[in-house]
C-alpha cells in the first residue's frame, strides 16, 4: 500500500512510480476515489500531503511519498528511504522588501513575529539562530500576513520566488532545501524487506 | 426530512490527560492473560519477577544517559524539594536495582518485570503516555550466548500466542562502529552517520557517506550499510568487504548459530539498519515486528555500560515487550469477544448462596444478582456471561444466553457441563 500526496507532487509522483514499473494507470484516472487498486495488486491511497506521514507512521500505508518540508515539520517516526528529486523547492524566511524589519522587532519587542504553515520548522530555525520568535499559525496565503501587519515576516516554501516577489517580499534567510521523499513504515520496511528494497532500487534507477 | 438523532450528551464528562486511557474489563482480562503467558515463558528460562517504584530520583535516572533524560520524563518535586521522575523506562530502574540490591549476586542475574513506563506523549501524536511493558534483563554475561537466550525467549514467548509472521530484526552497534572505523572514517563523520541512523534517515546517511574522504569502494560499503539485511550470508559479505570487522561479524554469526539451536533462527533477520540509541546500547540491538502492527512490538539490546553508572559494572542484555502493541497484534486476529462461562444467579446475593457456592467449588464463576425480574439476564448480557439462573416456584431454571434456550435444571453444575458439549 503506497500513500500518494494530492496536489503539487501528484503528477510527478505518478510519473516516477510508472517509470519504476508500477501500474499507475488506475491511479492517474482515479478521479475522486481515494483508494485505488492497480491490476498488479498494488494499492494506492491518495491523501493531502500533510496527512501522508501519519498514514505511514501508523502502518495504514506501508510506503508514502511526501515533501521533506512536511517531514521536517512533523518529524514522524518513519524511515526516509530515498530522495526522489522532484518537487524541488526551498524553505525560506522572507520579509517585506526594503528595510528588513527583523532586527528592529528583536531590539524593540524582543521577538520577531512570523506567520507560517510550519510552526515547528520556524521555532527550530529561530531557536537555532539564537533569536526569539512569536509564531502565527495560518493555513493559506501566508504572504498576506506581513503586508497587513499581522506579522513581520513569513517562513514558507518557495520554488521560483515568484509569489514572494509578486507580494513585495524578499528572501532573507534560507532554512533548508526540500524535495519529494520516499518514506516507509518502521514495520513494513522490515516485514516486506524484499519488495521494499526492490522498489527502492527501481525508483533509484528510474531517477537516473 | 428527519434530523439525525442527537447523540446523548455526557454532562459530567470527566476527561483524561493527553496520552492516558482506561482499560475496561474485556481488555483487562485479555491483557491479564497475555501477561500471565509472558510470565510463564519468562519463568521457564528462570527469570524472576522484580518490581521497582514508579517514583525515582531524577538525578539517579539521569545518570543512565549522557546528558540525562531531558524532556522525556514527567518530573515533580517531593516535599523536600528533591526532583522526582515517574519512571520513563524499565531497563534503567532494573539496572539500578541489580547494581544495588543484587550487587552481591554471583551472576548471571535473570530478572523480569511487568509494569508501566511513563513518558510525556510528543505534542500532536496519539502516542500513549503510559506504556505497559513486560521484559527481561540478563545481567552478568557478555557474549553471544546471552544475546541469543534473550532473543530466543522473546521469539518463544510471542509465538506462544499463535500469531504468525513474527520477525526480529537484529543489528549491532559495535559491529557498525567496527565497520565504520575499519573503513577509515573519522570520528566526526561517524557522528554525522550516527545522527542520520538515529533519525532513520537513509537519505541523510547516504549523503554523509558520499562526502566521506575515503576510497570509492569503502564509500560504497558505508553508503549501503543500513540497507544490508538478510541471513548469515550478510555477515560473510561484510567480513569480506571489511576484514577489520571480522571479530564482530564472527560474534554475530555465532549468535545466529545459537539461535538456530534454540529453534528461533527462522524468525530472525540480520538488519544493520536497526540502529537505535547508539549512546546507550553497546552490542546487539533488536526490534520485533508483527504483521498489522505499525510499530515494533518489542525492543531490546545489549547495554554493557549502564550498570557501571550505578556502581557495579556488569554486562547486560534485555528486551521489553510493549503489551498494548502485542495485544493489538493478537486482538487483530480474534474478532468478536466470546461469551465467558459463568452463571449470574438471581438471588445469588442472599437466598441462593448455597447454589452459588456449589458452582464456585466446581470451578464455575457464580455471580450474585438481585432476585428482581430480569436483573440476572441483564447483568449476564452486560458482562458477557453465558448463563443466567433463577428459581421459579422452587425449581431452578438455567438460561443459556449464547444458545438462547431456557431449561429447568436441578443441578446447575451438571446442566452447564452438558451444555459444553
Amino acid at each position: 500500500m503506497i500513500c500518494v500526496p494530492l496536489g503539487a507532487l501528484f503528477d510527478d509522483a505518478i510519473a516516477r512510480l510508472a517509470a519504476a514499473g508500477l501500474d499507475t494507470a488506475a491511479l492517474a484516472e482515479a478521479g475522486r476515489r481515494l483508494v485505488v487498486r492497480a491490476a498488479d495488486g498494488t494499492t494506492f491511497v491518495t491523501t493531502r500531503p500533510t496527512d501522508v506521514p501519519i498514514y505511514v507512521e501508523s502502518g495504514a500505508a506501508d510506503l508514502g511519498i511526501v515533501g521533506r518540508d512536511v517531514l521536517r515539520e512533523q518529524r514522524p517516526d518513519v524511515y526516509e528511504l530515498l530522495d526522489l528529486g522532484f518537487g524541488s523547492c526551498r524553505m525560506v524566511y522572507a520579509t517585506p522588501s526594503g528595510h528588513d524589519p527583523t532586527p528592529g522587532a528583536l531590539a524593540h519587542l524582543g521577538a520577531v513575529r512570523v506567520a507560517t504553515k510550519y510552526p515547528a520548522v520556524t521555532r527550530d530555525h529561530f531557536a537555532a539562530t539564537g533569536r526569539a520568535v512569536e509564531v502565527v499559525r495560518v493555513h493559506g496565503s501566508v504572504e498576506l500576513a506581513p503586508l497587513v501587519g499581522l506579522a513581520n515576516g513569513i517562513v514558507d516554501l518557495t520554488a521560483t520566488g515568484r509569489t514572494l516577489r509578486d507580494n513585495g517580499l524578499v528572501e532573507r534567510e534560507e532554512i533548508f532545501d526540500s524535495s519529494a521523499r520516499l518514506i516507509a513504515n518502521r514495520v513494513s520496511h522490515k516485514l516486506a524487506a524484499e519488495p521494499v528494497d526492490e522498489l527502492v532500487a527501481r525508483l533509484e534507477h528510474a531517477a537516473q | 426530512m428527519t434530523e439525525a438523532a442527537e447523540p446523548d450528551r455526557w454532562p459530567d464528562a470527566a476527561p483524561l490527560p493527553a496520552g492516558a486511557r482506561d482499560v475496561l474489563p474485556v481488555e483487562g482480562e485479555e491483557l491479564a492473560a497475555i501477561e500471565g503467558a509472558l510470565r510463564s515463558a519468562f519463568t521457564s528460562f528462570g527469570y524472576r519477577e522484580v518490581r521497582t517504584p514508579v517514583l525515582e530520583f531524577a538525578d539517579v535516572m539521569d545518570r543512565a544517559q549522557e546528558g540525562g533524560l531531558g524532556g522525556r520524563a514527567f518530573r515533580l518535586f517531593d516535599d523536600h524539594g528533591e526532583v522526582l521522575v515517574l519512571r520513563p523506562d524499565l531497563t534503567i530502574p532494573v539496572a539500578r536495582l541489580v547494581a544495588g540490591r543484587l550487587r552481591e549476586h554471583p551472576g548471571p542475574v535473570r530478572v523480569s518485570y511487568v509494569a508501566q513506563a511513563l513518558r510525556p506523549a510528543p505534542v500532536g501524536t496519539a502516542r500513549a503516555a503510559e506504556e505497559r511493558q513486560a521484559g527481561i534483563e540478563l545481567v552478568g554475561i557478555a557474549g553471544p550466548a546471552a544475546d541469543a537466550e534473550v532473543i530466543a525467549l522473546l521469539v518463544e514467548a510471542v509465538r506462544g500466542f499463535g500469531v504468525g509472521g513474527l520477525r526480529v530484526g537484529v543489528g549491532d552497534v559495535e559491529l557498525t562502529r567496527a565497520v565504520l572505523a575499519g573503513l577509515g572514517i573519522a570520528p566526526e563523520a561517524q557522528a554525522r552517520l550516527r545522527s542520520a541512523a538515529e533519525a532513520r534517515n537513509l537519505v541523510a546517511w547516504r549523503r554523509a557517506a558520499a562526502d566521506l574522504a575515503i576510497p570509492e569502494d569503502a564509500r560504497r560499503v558505508a553508503a549501503g550499510l543500513p540497507a544490508m539485511r538478510g541471513g548469515p550470508e550478510v555477515l560473510e559479505r561484510l567480513r569480506d568487504e571489511v576484514p577489520a570487522a571480522g571479530p564482530e561479524c564472527a560474534r554475530l554469526a555465532e549468535m545466529l548459530r545459537l539461535l538456530e539451536a534454540h529453534g528461533a533462527l527462522d524468525a530472525v533477520l540480520v538488519d544493520l539498519g536497526v540502529l537505535r540509541d547508539w549512546g546507550y546500547y553497546s552490542g546487539v540491538v533488536f526490534e520485533a515486528y508483527l504483521p498489522g502492527v505499525g510499530r515494533p512490538v518489542a525492543m531490546g539490546g545489549r547495554y554493557d555500560t549502564l550498570a557501571a553508572r550505578f556502581g557495579r559494572p556488569r554486562p547486560a542484555v534485555g528486551v521489553g515487550i510493549n503489551l498494548d502493541l502485542l495485544h493489538a497484534g493478537i486482538a487483530a486476529r480474534n474478532g468478536d469477544v466470546p461469551a465467558r462461562e459463568g452463571v449470574v444467579i438471581a438471588g445469588g446475593l442472599d437466598e441462593e448462596l448455597a447454589t452459588a457456592g456449589a458452582l464456585r467449588r466446581a470451578g464455575i464463576p457464580a455471580i450474585g444478582a438481585p432476585a428482581t425480574e430480569g436483573a440476572a439476564t441483564a447483568l449476564a448480557r452486560a458482562d458477557g456471561w453465558r448463563f443466567a439462573a433463577r428459581r421459579v416456584d422452587g425449581v431452578l431454571e438455567l438460561e443459556d444466553l449464547a444458545a438462547g434456550v431456557v431449561a429447568a435444571c436441578d443441578d446447575l453444575v451438571e446442566g452447564i457441563r452438558s451444555s459444553r458439549s
